[in-house]
This record gives C-alpha cells, sequence and structure tokens, in this order.
C-alpha cells in the first residue's frame, strides 16, 4: 500500500505536504504545463499588493554557491486583476490555491483579505519580503501582530503567515499566532548582498536581496525546530529543499508541511520528485502515514 | 505552438569549433520555431540555475546548440561526452517569423547562435551578416540558406569586411531585420534601421531562473509595461524594448 502522505492542519486536509512557494511558481499556470498539479497539498501565488507593481531593475537573479540571490520587488498585476482575470483560471487547475499578499500596514492587509473571494483555499500573509524599496522585510512582533489581526479581521478562511528568518522570528511567530493565524510558514528568504568587482558597485539597484536554494536550508531547518517548541499551531517549513530527503527532515524537526520554491528552477519536476523520495522513504521504513513521524526528530 | 517539454536527452557528439565555442548535439525528436531556446543543464545543485541556449539546428533525430564557454555552466557543458545526459527542458519563448519578401539576419559573435535554425526556416530571399572580434567560426554552416557577408575586427581574413558588421550592413531595401549579439551593436543596428524605416527584431539576453515565466526573474521593461523575456521573448520588435523603455526604472 502506498504511504498516506496527506497531512490535517487547523481547518484543511492536504493531499500531501509539499506546496509551491511564493515567487517561484507564478500563479501555477506555467507549471500545470509540464506536469498534474493535483499531486501537491498547494500552490501558493506570488504576492500580490493593492497596486500593480512593475518590480526591480535588472539584474534581478544572482547566483551564490548552491544559492541564489533574487531581486524581483513584487512585480505582480495587483490583487484586482488577479481576482478577475487570472484566479477563475488558476482555480481550475485542480490543487488548492493559497494567495500570497503584501501590504504597506496594517490598513493595506485588512483592505487585501476583504478583496479575496472565499474560495480560495488560504490567504498567506507575506511578512517579509526583503526587496522592496524603502523597506525593511524584518518586522517587530508588535507590527506582525497589527497586520494579522487586520487580515484576521476581513478574512475568516485559513489564514497563513510567512515570516523573515531575521529579527525576533520566535516573537514575530508568537505574536502571529495570538493575533489569529492559523500555521506559520517559516521562512522567507535571507537577506544578502553580493558586489561586482568590474562596476565596484552592489549587484542589485536595492543593494540588498533575497538568499535562497540548498545554501540556507540548515538555518531554515534550524529556525523550523526552533519554532516547533514553542508554537501550538501547525509551521509549514521552507527554505532550500531540494530532494524528498530534505523535506522528511523538516517534518522531523515537527513542521506540518513544507514550502519548495528554488528547486522548482534546478529540476523543474522538483515536486513530484520530491513527492515520489518522500514516499519511497517511508514504504522502506514500514511507515504507513506521514504523521507518524512527525517531530519524531525532537528531543524531549 | 509546440508543447512544453521536460527531457533527459543524451549527447550525440560535441566539438569545439573555435577557441572556446562548442557545438552541442542531442538525440531525440524536437519541435521548436527559430527564435526559441532551451534551458540546458548537467549538473546537480550547483551552478542552481540552468542555462539557456537558442535552438542552432534542429533535424529528425536531434537538436544542436552553439555556445561559447564564459563560466562554470558552459565550462561544465563543454566537458559533455558522447552518451552523456542532458537535461533540456523547452521550446521556450516565442519565436520569430519571415516577412515577405527579401530580409537580413545579422549576427554578433556568438550571436549568431538562432540565426542558423532561422535561416533554415526563414529561406530565400535571405542576407547573412556575421560579424566578429577576431577569426570568424561556423560561417561555412550558413552559405546553403543565404547570401553570407562576414565582419571582423581583425585584418587577415580575405574576402571579409574590416570593421564592425554594423558598418558593413545597410538596412535600406530589406523588408525586416533580424538580429541577435551584443546589446551594443543591436542599438547600433537599431539607429541604422529606424533611420532607414526598416522593421528590426532582436533577440535579447537576462540571466533566467525558471525559463517558463513563473519567476519573474527575467523581466525587462517595454513600451507595453514589464514583460517577462522568457516568455513574450526573447525576440521582440526593437522599438518595443529600445524607445522609451531605457528610461523606465521599476518600482
Ligand atoms: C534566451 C537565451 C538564449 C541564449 N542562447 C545562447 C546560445 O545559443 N549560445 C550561447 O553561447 N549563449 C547563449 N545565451 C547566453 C548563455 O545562456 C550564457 O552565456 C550562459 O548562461 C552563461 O553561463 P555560464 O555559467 O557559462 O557563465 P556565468 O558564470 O553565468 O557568466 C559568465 C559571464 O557572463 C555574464 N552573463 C551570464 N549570463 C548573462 C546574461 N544572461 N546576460 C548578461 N550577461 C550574462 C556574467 O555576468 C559573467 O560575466 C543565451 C541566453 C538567453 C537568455
Ligand atoms: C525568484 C524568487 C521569487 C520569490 N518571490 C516571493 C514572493 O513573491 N513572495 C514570497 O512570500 N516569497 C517569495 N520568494 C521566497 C520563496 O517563496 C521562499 O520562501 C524562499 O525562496 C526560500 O525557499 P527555497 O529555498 O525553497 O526557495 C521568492 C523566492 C525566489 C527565489
Ligand atoms: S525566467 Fe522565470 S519568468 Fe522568465
Amino acid at each position: 500500500m502506498e504511504p498516506d502522505l496527506s497531512v490535517g492542519l487547523r481547518n484543511w486536509r492536504l493531499a500531501s505536504p509539499v506546496i509551491a512557494a511564493a515567487g517561484t511558481f507564478g500563479f501555477g499556470e506555467e507549471y500545470a504545463e509540464l506536469y498534474d498539479l493535483a499531486i501537491l497539498g498547494a500552490v501558493v501565488t506570488k504576492t500580490l499588493t493593492l497596486c500593480p507593481r512593475a518590480g526591480n531593475p535588472q539584474p534581478r537573479l544572482w547566483e551564490t554557491p548552491c544559492g541564489l540571490l533574487n531581486s524581483i520587488g513584487l512585480e505582480n498585476p495587483g490583487i484586482d486583476a488577479f481576482c478577475q482575470e487570472i484566479l477563475p483560471r488558476v482555480l481550475r487547475l485542480g490543487v488548492p490555491i493559497v494567495v500570497s499578499v503584501f501590504g504597506d500596514d496594517p490598513e493595506e492587509y485588512g483592505e487585501l483579505a476583504r478583496r479575496i473571494p472565499p474560495n480560495v483555499a488560504a490567504l498567506e500573509l507575506n511578512l517579509s519580503c526583503p526587496n522592496v524599496p524603502g523597506k525593511s522585510p524584518v518586522l517587530a512582533p508588535t507590527e506582525v501582530a497589527a497586520r494579522v489581526a487586520a487580515a484576521r479581521a476581513s478574512w475568516s478562511g485559513e489564514l497563513w503567515v510567512k515570516i523573515s528568518p531575521e529579527g525576533d522570528y520566535l516573537g514575530s511567530a508568537l505574536a502571529a499566532q495570538d493575533a489569529g493565524a492559523d500555521a506559520i510558514v517559516a521562512v522567507n528568504t535571507f537577506r544578502g548582498m553580493a558586489i561586482d568587482l568590474e562596476r565596484r558597485a552592489p549587484v542589485f539597484a536595492n543593494v540588498m536581496a533575497g538568499l535562497s536554494g540548498p545554501a540556507i536550508k540548515p538555518l531554515s531547518l534550524r529556525i523550523v525546530y526552533e519554532l516547533c517548541g514553542v508554537l501550538h499551531i501547525p509551521v509549514i517549513g521552507c527554505g532550500g529543499i531540494t530532494s524528498g530527503r530534505d523535506a522528511l527532515e523538516f517534518i522531523f524537526a515537527g513542521a506540518h508541511a513544507v514550502q519548495v520554491g528554488t528547486a522548482n528552477f534546478l529540476h523543474p519536476l522538483a515536486l513530484p520528485r520530491i513527492i515520489r523520495e518522500m514516499q519511497e522513504y517511508l514504504r522502506s521504513q514500514g511507515i504507513r502515514n506521514i504523521e507518524e513521524v512527525r517531530g519524531c526528530a525532537r528531543k524531549r | 505552438m509546440s508543447p512544453l517539454e521536460f527531457r533527459e536527452a543524451p549527447v550525440l557528439d560535441q566539438r569545439e569549433v573555435a577557441p572556446n565555442i562548442f557545438l552541442l548535439r542531442v538525440g531525440g525528436e524536437f519541435h521548436a520555431l527559430p527564435g526559441q531556446f532551451f534551458l540546458l543543464r548537467a549538473w546537480g545543485l550547483h551552478p542552481p540555475l540552468s542555462r539557456p541556449m537558442s535552438v542552432f539546428d534542429l533535424s529528425p533525430g536531434s537538436l544542436s546548440f552553439a555556445y561559447a564557454v564564459r563560466g562554470e555552466g558552459t565550462r561544465l557543458l563543454s566537458r559533455l561526452r558522447p552518451g552523456d545526459i542532458v537535461q533540456v527542458l523547452g521550446p521556450l519563448g516565442k519565436g520569430w517569423s519571415r516577412a515577405e519578401g527579401k530580409v537580413a539576419l545579422v549576427g554578433g559573435g556568438m550571436g549568431l547562435a538562432p540565426l542558423l535554425f532561422t535561416a533554415k526556416v526563414f529561406g530565400r530571399p535571405l542576407h547573412i551578416f556575421l560579424g566578429f572580434k577576431g577569426e570568424p567560426f561556423l560561417v561555412e554552416e550558413f552559405l546553403p540558406f543565404g547570401e553570407v557577408y562576414v565582419a571582423t575586427e581583425k585584418p587577415g581574413y580575405p574576402g571579409a569586411f574590416l570593421g564592425l558588421v554594423t558598418e558593413a550592413f545597410e538596412p535600406r531595401g530589406y523588408a525586416a531585420v533580424y538580429a541577435c549579439g551584443p546589446r551594443p551593436m543591436l542599438e547600433a543596428l537599431y539607429e541604422k534601421c529606424r533611420a532607414a524605416g526598416v522593421p528590426l527584431h532582436v533577440s535579447l539576453e537576462e540571466r533566467l531562473a525558471c525559463g517558463i515565466g513563473a519567476c519573474f526573474g527575467c523581466t525587462i521593461f517595454t513600451k507595453r509595461g514589464p514583460v517577462r523575456l522568457c516568455r513574450e521573448g526573447p525576440v521582440f520588435r526593437a522599438d518595443e524594448v529600445f524607445d522609451g523603455a531605457r528610461s523606465f526604472r521599476g518600482t
């Protein structure tokens, strides 16, 4: 018998613990040309804002050893164009759609949450984008609480909060939990930078950029391990996962599910492969249900 | 449009046609339009991104790429031997289509890569201008498909124009011009084509991550607003990407 990979979140059961991470998977339509997205737990959309954004100038991508720096700058068509033109199409892809949003202040989060139709699976608050000029991705726990509370007041469905790995991430996650989050997504990219020796200037116009990919996996895993020790809501691990074994490390650390971003660029069929590898591991170990091994590596 | 496909293709052969310039042929039945490209990868975690390569040639049973070794990715590609496996994603992007009448293709250095398959599909009447910094390469491949003119900045190549290809080329009289090469070459060409009232189509480059339109890593700012080079390009009408677009700096 195939091992059961489904996992229960607070209000919802995911068919699989593997979720496509925001900003790396468009709105799902491109990867749907390559494989059936129904095997995924969910797809998180590119982060949407109230007004359309053109994003940052080139260059937007830079490679580091086993890592990727990006400075996209939240390019997106705006929440209204998304809800009217794109969402009806992507709701037909046969996979739960989680809508990611970013606002400048608590009011904007409230407004964004009000505009999301109830037929999306969850709302993910991006409280951690490192690529918005003039804005720090690191919020104080009080600022996190205000944003989550504002969104919670106008969205009654499943609410995920994606936090930065920097600053007081434990305090921020606890504040989000208290303000009504149903799950914490940990983590977004780490701020990094690169300098162009020819130009003697930072590579990116915005100086700092977000570091993702295998290079950050030990760091994101550590944060997920810490969070799972203090939170009572589910944690969704994210950062550097490229294989089924990587994903299982997060589950063993206590995560309910994982999000995978950069790995999609390393291999366009990375997510189906990760799911297959998780299944093979569980089968080889005689584990019938992935929930049996959640948190099994935690020191008691 | 041909459906997007991901494959693991065997290397049929690879040869160094000039110093640091390689011709790589992989096996399989592929489809593509002139101007389209594929993402190639033949390594593990590093470098993280796959490398975009234009279709150099497409025949029953094989697909070839012509590339210059620039850094780690192309160095790894250049080590592939017959029987090795390459991951191939594509065809990607939009191709370019032929205007009726006499058209010209202009390539600068490695920018000739997308032009051979273009020449093959476009057919005559066709003039092909190839510019080089030093010794010309791969010129003989183009000879069956049109009138070929060669320019080089280094003296000593009989029959070649001594200087820049943009100096050798005169756009008047062509229904359209299709070009690929370094940005300054394309901009110089655009000035000439605009003055002559001849439409210019250019193939552009940015770093790509997903290659399929999902990450917004390759966005360039055009007259119609931001577009994803990998999806809406890599070929554009020059007036869409060179006029007015440069002043736009993002949000
Ligand atoms: C759609 C498309 C089609 C292409 N087709 C071909 C082709 O047919 N033949 C061919 O030889 N090359 C082609 N290229 C360029 C090729 O993809 C790059 O040269 C290659 O990715 C470099 O990889 P690398 O690891 O060897 O070098 P890297 O180590 O990544 O870079 C080496 C040097 O090149 C610069 N560089 C790398 N990529 C780019 C870029 N996209 N834009 C500007 N500068 C860059 C870097 O700054 C660095 O100085 C194409 C690019 C695109 C976007
Ligand atoms: C190109 C790119 C774009 C991203 N865009 C977003 C985004 O719009 N919203 C967001 O919350 N996270 C965004 N991220 C962060 C990822 O969702 C993820 O949190 C991070 O990359 C770490 O996971 P990974 O190592 O699996 O990529 C982006 C990452 C990359 C590489
Ligand atoms: S490379 Fe990802 S959108 Fe073009």
